[in-house]
């Protein structure tokens, strides 16, 4: 048997290339998309490990601080509790090299403890590394990128804070961990604290733990002796912490990417279905001769073994591709929005490739279940007689329907139980509606063209019948419906979303010059506004008003968020932030305001106390207000400058909004700013300038999703090109009657358009209905779930009714040349058995 | 990684120039010299001893390293704690000479607030630093007016002392006005001096035990900016304490074949007097070797020593074999430092002083602590 | 009178892989002219098929010409040939090939709106009205018994009033007595219609029922 499937498998090839060439396309971008996220994902995290393992390689646990700094008086206590074996304290900072507008990862270390650095070449001068101010040791990788020698001197900034490094030696991370950052920068410790104005300060202690102590004593013990003021994590929790940071990014992705592989499986479908049909005499006979049901479902399975296979085989270096091509924008979302390490190559493990040959294969074969499973309930006979299969389809499309119909109320009794607060629901509810969409469509369908009158023969003819054929077109209506549902649920979400925010950024972005500096994107507090600049400021003659800004990541009830101290002092009518409850901070001190993900991950509302994590002990402050909140998904919350300083000592502004006189053009000032602030690492932006770039952000991030849209639409168009050629092989003989009958060959191209634009027409109007049940899954549950914020819906019209459109258009493509083969069938082909 | 940075950066240390050199009229001013002096590059205080407590006997050894990275003071250029000009490496071994145990702890860190420095304004404090990881009592060494005070402890090893020295003998330096040569160059010399015998008591700690201990005490400080030079591989080292009230120093330069580079000794008198020993008033041979399981060095453990001038002829053994100190911090850094017994060849073995060898530079790729 | 149709030495071969060449048909003479009936015999292989192919424009011959109305099949395209076909020419088949999903009514109208010919509604009725199926005109042709398929392919065949029907061995799949209805059927409304007919059966007894009959034994044309 295998000998002649083999044997079989070159006749039909020969038969079907274009069938099979389709179906593999599918299957392909299926997988490419899978693949392509899964990879992203993957290194999305690894570039974080990979610097993790690459300074804390020898470390069993990492302390970190809790409260705005980490004091280096944490570090002999760290060293004299019993069971640890070595601590070394770090000092860490991202700072910015000016003139390059690109940070680096600073780690000072003290050189004399047991710490493993990769260095490059024979020896370090360690003199030097003490002695030589602005000493820093870089990777090779970056120096290579950036034409840096020993020797030469950067300068780069923190806050307003400018220092000089200079390059001593170079450590190879990558050597030892290929994924590490390659803008790791290590100098001594001593220098670090000293060049970026933080003595006494602290990041991180690593530390080991002797190996046959139990580990959770001595974390126990450093816990209860360092108190609440620091986290003991390990490299797990650690890698966990980052990894729960992109969670919600991640686990997006891999859910759009898999409505790729869905719509994938729906061609598998359509072309076993095909070459079932196609092969049914050829089976029936293989039948009559002796063999086994096994082995005729063998032959089938091969096919599709076969299908996967090569599927994975092109669609795996795609998908590498697409990862490449996408992994800067990913990086971006990484790197800006998680302030997680930028992704600097791309790494496949093996494992990755067993993975994905086997969503490859699955997806494959449970495209072919359906099929195989009904020529396994053929016998003999029905094979070798007329197929009756089409028949089907059709007598089940109620049932099918009111399955459809059932799933999709199951999605709202879940909805109805449980809304938002569990988190899985909302892909629940997706999955059922995707699963849905393909159970309604035959009936739908056969709707649809049931309401045509033809009285002629074409366009229309073609798409009259459509509902005539549902075994074969159904399939690729539903799987068109699918990818088109995800288009317009995506597309209204991020157009939703993006209206929100802009509106939001309206409100809430209400000063007219906002003083930051480079570093502050990613070193936030440590990115401090020199107070002296902040005089300078306040001294230009436009500016009526400065409004400070204070900010760390603090701790409530385990979970880390953005905490802002603020002056509150706006005029009036200028609330910065637009209120969901309560009312605003006002001039009373003592109270905090919330952010929405916050409060709804944290489930508070006006009137309960925040109850943060505070050096001298847990700082409860009452909540007087919950405001809209997109800034991050972790969630933020911000009190009066004083409080924040009663409760959390004095610290340094991070940046500072100016409220300029009326009339003044806020751009001037902006120019004039930075005229006289030259020499100061400062970012000046006025209100226009911010709104543009927080929205930049946003599409950035969102970029992403766009392949992602367009890779499942490729896939269902391809569809609808593998169901018009099923069609033209598959009814060669009505179409050869159609000849005799005195039909053109141009009529009967125009009855395949005509079929192509029908599944167009209905893929689109069915999809779009299921995108607006999509579109309010994921804006009302999947958000709110899993970011927390209320998104506003907006529909962008235009640009659905221009995406379609533009599917419609590729739908006709894709027919032409179906309908150009079906055109060829001469009138000859007549044969008993088709009709 | 580190450890290989750190023990290259130690020998890649800028030109000696830019340090503070031995020279042989050094102004001697006590007791500040027992301090520290920043201007060298290297300076140690090195204790060892025998002891007893509880019907056991104990050998001991506790050093203190003061390190120079750079010669010009940083703590004034940067604002951070961190910044130093020197690092502490303190070593402390204890052997059980009974059982044979030997326990060796180290600890190493940069001068700084909280971690380790050396006194300069104290009138007691001589220097300090944190113990080794895991450990919270801190290892001190002060100066007591008669004597000093030092104190190690490793919890893990469950191993430590606090002994109290008083000078038996008075200080007396290593070489004409306490200027040791170490090789022909003249830059090769340190300022050294040594009280032969300590009288010493206190508390020490042996797997857990605690023991009440008296004995006695030998102790070396020397500063210098020189290195081994470079045909010189290591170094023996013998401080002799004979029953008779005499003491003998001696220390051979070795060279790569193992023969004698550079050598120098000194004879203390039961009076304190000291008479210095070249290299052909004195000869030595090893009589026995020991190889170390755990780093294959090969350490001489018996010796026969001859300075005629004084009459002696010794049979010098090692109590314990395996006196190995071996660095955790440093690859390739470990010395043979060990309790030894005195014997007058041909009188039966009968016991006639005890005293400590050091070892340095033997086995693969050794490299000597300092 | 010019013939509806006329084949003139008409040959028709197909290459073969073992014996080179099938003549399928060899040197065929014969015309029919306006309102007449002709009816060709032959067993299977004799190459029936062939000649009507050759007939309705579907093939072209490989000597010889086949005229329609005067035109040569031969010197027309593709194109054009199948506009004959469509405006000149009714086809009943052996097996009918009606279009299971279309209704009967939609299957007897399918020739009308493959020639974009409006107001055939009315005939087409007629037709149905005809053979006795107006009761069945909306339900779908699969559902039919043979021989009412068959009168639906009549009515199919002869809606655009062909100058020539073409007829396959219309009874072929038919027991005896349905045979009889539709022939009957069949002649008759050729008959009102005034039609001509060529058709092709290995039946003596409905072969007898045209005004002429010709013989096909192995691709030679002769007489009865």
């Amino acid at each position: 048997m295998i000998r002649y499937f083999f044997r079989a498998l070159r006749a039909q090839l020969h038969g079907g290339l274009s069938l099979f060439a389709l179906s593999l396309f599918g299957v392909s971008i299926g997988v490419a998309a899978v693949v392509s996220i899964q990879i992203i994902n993957l290194n999305a995290l690894s570039a974080f490990s990979g610097s993790m393992r690459a300074v804390s390689g020898g470390a069993d646990v990492t302390i970190v601080g809790k409260m705005p700094s980490l004091s280096e008086d944490t570090y002999p206590r760290v060293l004299a509790t019993p069971g640890v074996e070595a601590a070394w304290p770090l000092f860490r900072l991202d700072v910015v090299a000016e003139d390059l507008d690109f940070y680096l990862e600073v780690i000072g270390v003290d050189f004399f403890t047991p710490i493993d650095l990769p260095w490059e070449g024979a020896s370090v001068d360690l003199s030097a590394a003490l002695g030589e101010p602005g000493w820093v040791a870089v990777t090779p990788t970056l120096a290579r990128e950036k034409g840096w020698e020993l020797g030469d001197r950067l300068e780069v900034s923190v806050g307003t804070r400018k220092a000089e490094l200079v390059i001593g030696a170079f450590s190879d991370f990558q050597k030892a961990t290929p994924l590490a950052s390659t803008r790791l920068a290590v100098m001594d410790i001593a220098q670090a604290q000293s060049l970026f104005g933080a003595r006494g300060q602290l990041h991180q202690i690593d530390v080991k733990i002797f190996e046959d102590v139990d580990q959770g004593d001595v974390i126990a013990e450093l816990e209860r002796s360092l108190g609440t003021q620091v986290l003991v994590l390990t490299p797990e929790q650690r890698e966990q912490q980052a990894s729960d940071l992109l969670s919600a990014f991640r686990l997006n992705l891999t859910a759009l990417s898999f409505i790729s592989l869905f719509v994938g499986g729906f061609l598998v479908f359509s072309s076993t279905q095909a070459s079932l049909v196609r092969r049914r005499t050829e089976f029936g006979l293989l039948r009559s001769l002796g063999a086994t049901h096994r082995q005729v479902m063998g032959l089938l399975v091969g096919d599709v073994l076969l299908l996967g296979l090569l599927g994975v085989a092109v669609g795996m270096p795609l998908g590498y591709l697409a990862a490449e091509a996408n992994v800067d924008r990913v990086s971006a979302t990484v790197t800006n929005l998680y302030l997680l390490d930028a992704i600097n190559q791309l790494e496949v493990p093996a494992w990755f490739f067993l993975l994905a040959a086997a969503v490859g294969l699955f997806s494959a074969g449970l495209g072919a279940l359906m099929p195989a499973l009904e020529l396994g309930r053929k016998d003999t006979r029905a094979l070798l007689a007329a197929f009756s299969l089409h028949e089907r389809v059709g007598a089940r499309a109620p049932r099918a329907f009111l399955l459809g119909v059932g799933l999709m109320f199951l999605g709202g009794i879940l909805y109805w139980l449980v809304g938002d607060r569990w988190r899985p629901a909302g892909f629940i509810q997706a999955f059922l509606l995707i699963a849905a969409v393909p159970l309604v469509t035959p009936l739908l369908v056969q709707g649809a063209t049931g309401l045509l009158r033809v009285r002629s023969f074409g366009l229309a003819y073609g798409m009259k019948g459509l509902g005539k054929q549902l075994q074969t077109t159904s399939v690729a209506i539903a799987a068109l419906a699918v990818a088109v549902s995800m288009v317009v649920g995506v597309t209204t979400m991020v157009a939703s979303f993006r209206e929100t925010l802009a509106i939001w950024i309206e409100a809430t972005v209400q000063a007219d010059v906002y003083v930051s500096t480079p570093a502050w994107r990613r070193s936030r507090r440590r990115a401090v506004l020199d107070a002296s600049v902040i005089e300078v400021l306040a001294r230009h003659p436009a500016v009526e008003q400065v409004d400070r800004l204070r900010q760390f990541f603090a701790y409530t009830n385990g979970r880390r968020f953005s905490f802002a101290g603020v002056d509150a002092r706006a005029p009036g009518e200028k609330t910065r932030f637009a209120l969901l409850e309560g009312e605003m901070l006002g001039a009373e001190l003592g109270g905090i305001m919330v952010g929405e993900p916050l409060a709804r991950k944290e489930h508070l509302s006006v009137g309960d106390d925040l109850v943060i994590d505070g050096p001298k002990g847990p700082v409860a402050l009452p909540i007087k207000g919950i405001y809209y909140d997109y800034s991050s998904e972790l969630g933020s919350a911000f009190t009066h400058l004083e409080t924040m300083a009663k409760h959390f000592g004095d610290g340094p502004v991070n940046s500072v909004a100016l409220y300029l006189e009326q009339g003044v053009d806020s751009e001037h000032v902006v120019d004039e700013l930075k005229t006289s602030l030259a020499d100061v690492p400062l970012t000046i932006r006025s209100n226009r300038r911010i709104r543009e770039q927080a929205l930049l952000v946003f599409d950035q991030t969102f970029a992403i999703t766009r392949l992602l849209r367009y890779m499942s639409l490729l896939i269902a168009v391809t569809g609808v090109a593998l169901t018009l050629i099923v069609l033209a092989r598959e009814r060669s003989a009505e179409l050869a009657l159609y000849r005799a009958l005195g039909a053109t060959r141009l009529q009967i191209f125009r009855v395949f358009l005509g079929k192509g634009l029908g599944m167009a027409l209905i893929g689109i109007v069915l999809g779009s209905l299921a995108g607006v049940v999509f579109a309010f899954i994921l804006i009302y549950v999947v958000n709110r779930a899993f970011f927390g914020w209320t998104i506003f819906v907006h529909w962008p019209i235009g640009l659905l009714v221009q995406q379609s459109l533009v599917i419609l258009g590729a739908s006709v493509l894709a027919s032409l040349y179906p309908a150009r083969v079906a055109s060829r069938v001469p009138a000859t082909e007549l044969r008993r058995e088709d009709l | 990684m580190l450890r290989a940075l750190a023990i290259t950066a130690l020998v890649l240390m800028p030109p000696v120039e830019e340090w503070r050199v031995a020279v042989p009229d050094y102004a001697w001013s006590f007791p500040r010299d027992h301090w520290a002096h920043d201007g060298y590059r290297t300076e140690w205080w090195y204790f060892t001893g025998h002891l007893e407590g509880g019907g056991r006997r104990f050998g001991y050894q506790f050093t203190f390293f003061r390190i120079g990275i750079v010669s010009e003071p940083i703590e004034l250029a940067l604002d951070s704690d961190w910044a130093s000009s020197h690092v502490i490496m303190g070593h402390a071994a204890v052997t059980d000479l009974e059982s044979g145990q030997h326990v060796f702890s180290e600890v190493l860190y940069r001068e700084m607030p909280l971690l380790a420095s050396f006194d300069h304004d104290s009138e007691e404090r001589i220097g300090w630093s944190r113990g080794p990881a895991g450990t919270k009592a801190l290892w001190t060494l002060d100066f007591t007016g008669d004597g000093f005070r030092i104190a190690a402890r490793d919890d893990r090893l469950e191993m430590g002392f606090e002994l109290t020295t008083r000078a038996a003998k008075p200080r007396i330096f290593q070489g004409p006005g306490g200027f040791s040569r170490k090789g022909k160059e003249s830059g090769a010399a340190s300022q050294y001096y040594s009280y032969t015998r300590l009288e010493t008591s206190g508390e020490l700690t042996m797997g857990g035990e605690r023991f009440e201990v008296v004995g006695e005490s030998w102790m070396d400080k020397e500063f210098s900016s020189s290195q081994l030079e470079p045909q010189q591989v290591g170094w023996d080292w013998f401080s002799l304490q004979l029953d008779d009230g005499r003491e003998l120093m001696l220390y051979i330069m070795r060279r790569e074949d193992g023969t004698t580079d550079y050598a120098k000794g000194t004879v203390v008198s039961p009076d304190g007097e000291a008479r210095y020993l070249e290299l052909e008033d004195f000869s030595f041979e090893a009589t026995r070797y020991w190889v170390s399981p755990s780093t294959g060095a090969r350490y001489p453990v018996a010796w026969r020593v001859r300075v005629p001038s004084e009459g002696l002829e010794l049979e010098v053994r090692a109590l314990v074999d395996d006196q190995e100190n071996k660095s955790r911090f440093f690859g390739g850094v470990y010395y043979w430092e060990g309790a030894v017994t005195i014997s007058v060849t041909g009188l039966g073995g009968e016991a006639l002083g005890r005293g400590f060898v050091e070892l340095t530079g033997y086995g693969e790729g050794n490299r000597p602590p300092v | 009178m010019e013939p509806v149709l006329e084949f003139k030495n008409v040959s028709k071969h197909y290459p073969q892989p073992s014996t080179g060449v099938l003549k399928a048909l060899d040197d065929v003479s014969f015309s029919i002219q306006t309102g007449r009936t002709l009816a060709i015999t032959g067993r299977s292989g004799s190459g029936k098929s062939t000649l009507l192919h050759l007939a309705a424009g579907i093939d072209v011959p490989s000597a010889g010409t086949v005229s329609f109305v005067g035109r040569d099949l031969g010197e027309l395209s593709d194109r054009d040939r199948t506009l004959i076909r469509r405006d000149g020419v009714g086809l009943v088949f052996q097996f009918f090939y009606l279009l299971p999903h279309l209704t009967v009514w939609e299957n007897v109208s399918l020739p009308a709106w493959i020639a974009s010919d409006a107001g055939m509604e009315e005939r087409g009725r007629d037709l149905l009205e005809r053979v006795g199926l107006t009761a069945h005109a909306s339900q779908e042709a699969s559902k039919l018994s043979g021989g009412e398929m068959q009168r639906v392919a009549i009515c199919r065949a002869l809606l655009r009033k062909p100058r020539l029907l073409l007829a396959d061995e219309p009874t072929g799949n038919l027991d005896d007595g349905n045979s009889e209805i539709v022939m009957d059927l069949l002649m008759k409304l050729v008959d009102e219609e005034e039609g001509t007919l060529l058709y092709v059966t290995h039946s003596d007894e409905q072969a007898a029922q045209a005004d002429e009959r010709l013989a096909l034994h192995s691709g030679k044309l002769g007489p009865a």
